[in-house]
């Protein structure tokens, strides 16, 4: 009887078992990419750039446009025939505002004073490639709207020759 | 207050107000000790490699007559290929004015250009490779300088004038553990920097006002303060104080107008014989006039070409020469360094014996600097040392004929003019109680 029991179990055992783990419809997943800022804390850069690197970085962020061979070499030259590097870029930057051809992309003053905590966090975001902090935005906003001489061009030059610009 | 305790107070009140005074700004003890022999050097390298035979030995006539007493007319056999230069700027040759080392040494070290410049500005042969990537290993005579004097000097008053850049910029400091970027000389290319290139990219700043410059600065010291923890000053090679930063950028904009303007076309009226070298001691001496430095270091080394042309070697041995004497007259006719300055010429190494294969259009083979460590042809290690300066200071019109002297020895003289000699720790230097160039002093 026992036998008889175990038989009929076992049988049922192989109906059931193919028809739990035979094939099933794959599912269907769809992946989405979902936009992510990438930003880097001001206290996580280590390197420094190349005199390369910094001049046609900053070209880049003046200009929007890759820097000429021609200008590199140029500018590569000059950087490498002087000893006081801060010196040199504070030169190289000034001259870079001063350009007509290509013109220097600064938004202008009505634009930055429409909004200035927006020109802030664009600002940072443009050269320091990370957000600013409360304090920083606060600070700089402050120093913006209490300061008329201020100007983004003026703003722009300090970013550019200050020292977490030459750091990345 | 307990006895003990007041007696131990007073005690250590007293003996800190007896040491105060001698902590100096600089967190020294002690000032450098050493007496000035005159508050102005300028070390000259008359480098590219330059060999005693056609120096010193006038094998091919007098090619250093502005420097070297001697009417031994130039071999005919290159004559043609010796370009017409001024007269000279001197009433007498320059060794009249100190003592001339006929045979000194590059001794130690490969003879190799930046080699030979490394041990002439350190004090130390390079008895191993160089980084060419790297800031020499040991002090250089500018962080010596800086560091061993109280006050500190401003970089302002060290120069490093070099003529051409690879790894020249680096000899304005060291990585020597102490010593760096904080004690380093300004380094300049002049003859890369001024022109019309240079121009092109640094010679039309935006100008900011005053008060736009204040308003500048303050944000960037507020965005400075924030990376305060990952900024190293050290990366930013030498600083100059912010008011200096820019007087060194409105006398950089001057010399770019004047370049532009054409004023140094032909500064010297040596037409088309002007090359770099004259150029880089030109500029050398725009230094001087701005700003006096008590320390400047110059170099040359158009000589060089002696690896495929040796008439046009030279022919530029001539033109350096020409380029010191107006040197020489210039710091003699500029008020605070005039019979205040001591000048140092010297190559940083010769050149071999044996030629190689190349000929020039004059029949003259050219040679090469390529000494082994031992033996073999050793003469590129041979070069002279001239020591220029007051009465007072310099022996003049002095020859020292024997072998004597080395590349070495030059730091430590320099350091002992300029009295700081004996605050440099020892090992560093080679003791100048023990160089061949005291010879050269009263």
């Amino acid at each position: 009887m026992y036998n008889k029991i175990l038989s009929a179990c076992t049988f049922s055992l192989l109906l059931i078992l193919p028809a739990v783990t035979s094939c099933r419809k794959e599912k269907s997943y769809v992946y989405g990419v979902k936009d992510v800022t990438v930003s880097q804390e001001g206290s996580l850069k280590p390197n420094v750039k190349t005199t390369t690197e910094f001049i046609s970085i900053a070209y880049a962020d003046i200009f929007g446009t890759s820097i000429s061979n021609a200008d590199l070499v140029k500018l590569s030259t000059a950087y490498s025939s002087f000893g006081d590097r801060k010196l040199i870029e504070d030169m190289v930057i000034r001259n870079f505002l001063n350009r007509t051809t290509p013109p220097p992309q600064v938004p202008a003053k009505a634009s930055m004073t429409a909004d200035v905590g927006k020109f802030v966090s664009d600002t940072y975001k443009k050269f320091y490639n990370r957000s600013p902090n409360e304090y920083e935005k606060w600070f700089v906003t402050n120093l913006i709207k209490s300061d008329t001489s201020v100007t983004p061009e003026l703003v722009y030059y300090s970013f550019l020759t200050s020292n977490e610009y030459r750091y990345y | 207050m307990k006895r003990r305790t007041f007696i131990r107070s007073t005690g250590l009140a007293a003996a800190g107000s007896f040491i105060a005074p001698y902590i100096l700004p600089s967190g020294r003890l002690f000032a450098a000790s050493g007496a000035r022999k005159a508050n102005h050097v300028v070390f000259c390298l008359y480098a590219g490699g330059v060999r005693n035979f056609e120096s010193t030995q006038k094998s091919e006539g007098n090619l250093m007559p502005n420097i070297l007493n001697g009417t031994e007319n130039i071999n005919p056999g290159i004559l043609g290929g010796i370009q017409p230069l001024p007269a000279s700027p001197l009433p007498m040759p320059l060794q009249n004015y100190g003592t001339l080392f006929r045979e000194f040494r590059y001794a130690g070290g490969p003879t190799g250009h930046f080699n030979g410049h490394t041990a002439a500005i350190t004090g130390v042969y390079t008895d191993t490779d160089l980084n060419l990537r790297e800031h020499p290993e040991h002090p250089t005579v500018f962080e010596y300088y800086r560091k061993h004097n109280t006050p500190s000097p401003a970089a302002l008053n060290a120069w490093w004038i070099s003529d051409t850049l690879g790894p020249y910029p680096a000899l304005n400091y060291s990585r020597y553990p102490g010593y760096g970027s904080m004690y380093g000389a300004n380094f300049i290319a002049p003859t890369n920097l001024i022109g019309v290139d240079g121009y092109s990219v640094l010679g039309t700043p935006k100008i900011f006002s005053s008060s736009q410059k204040a308003s500048s600065s303050g944000l960037r010291g507020f965005l400075d303060a924030n990376f305060s923890g990952q900024y190293n000053p050290e990366e930013a090679g030498v600083v100059n104080p912010l008011a200096v930063s820019e007087s060194i950028q409105a006398y950089l904009s001057g010399l770019f107008s004047k370049a532009m303007s054409g004023q140094y076309a032909d500064p010297w009226g040596a037409g088309a014989a002007m090359n770099n070298d004259m150029f880089n001691v030109f500029f050398a001496e725009e230094i001087i006039r701005e700003y006096k430095p008590e320390l400047l270091v110059v170099n040359m080394q158009g000589v060089d070409i002696c690896h495929s042309n040796f008439t046009a070697y030279c022919n530029n041995l001539r033109k350096a020469d020409y380029a010191v004497a107006h040197l020489w007259n210039m710091i003699q006719s500029t008020p605070g360094m005039m019979n205040d300055t001591i000048l140092i010429v010297a190559p940083e190494h010769g050149r071999n014996l044996q030629s190689n294969t190349l000929v020039d259009t004059f029949g003259r083979y050219a040679i090469d600097h390529t000494a082994p460590a031992s033996g073999g042809d050793q003469n590129a290690r041979n070069i002279f040392c001239l020591v220029a300066g007051p009465p007072s200071v310099v022996k003049q019109n002095q020859v020292i004929n024997a072998v004597a002297g080395e590349s070495i020895e030059i730091v430590p003289a320099i350091a002992d003019i300029l009295g700081f000699e004996g605050d440099i720790s020892s090992g560093l230097l080679k003791p100048f109680s023990s160089c061949d160039l005291q010879q050269a002093f009263i």
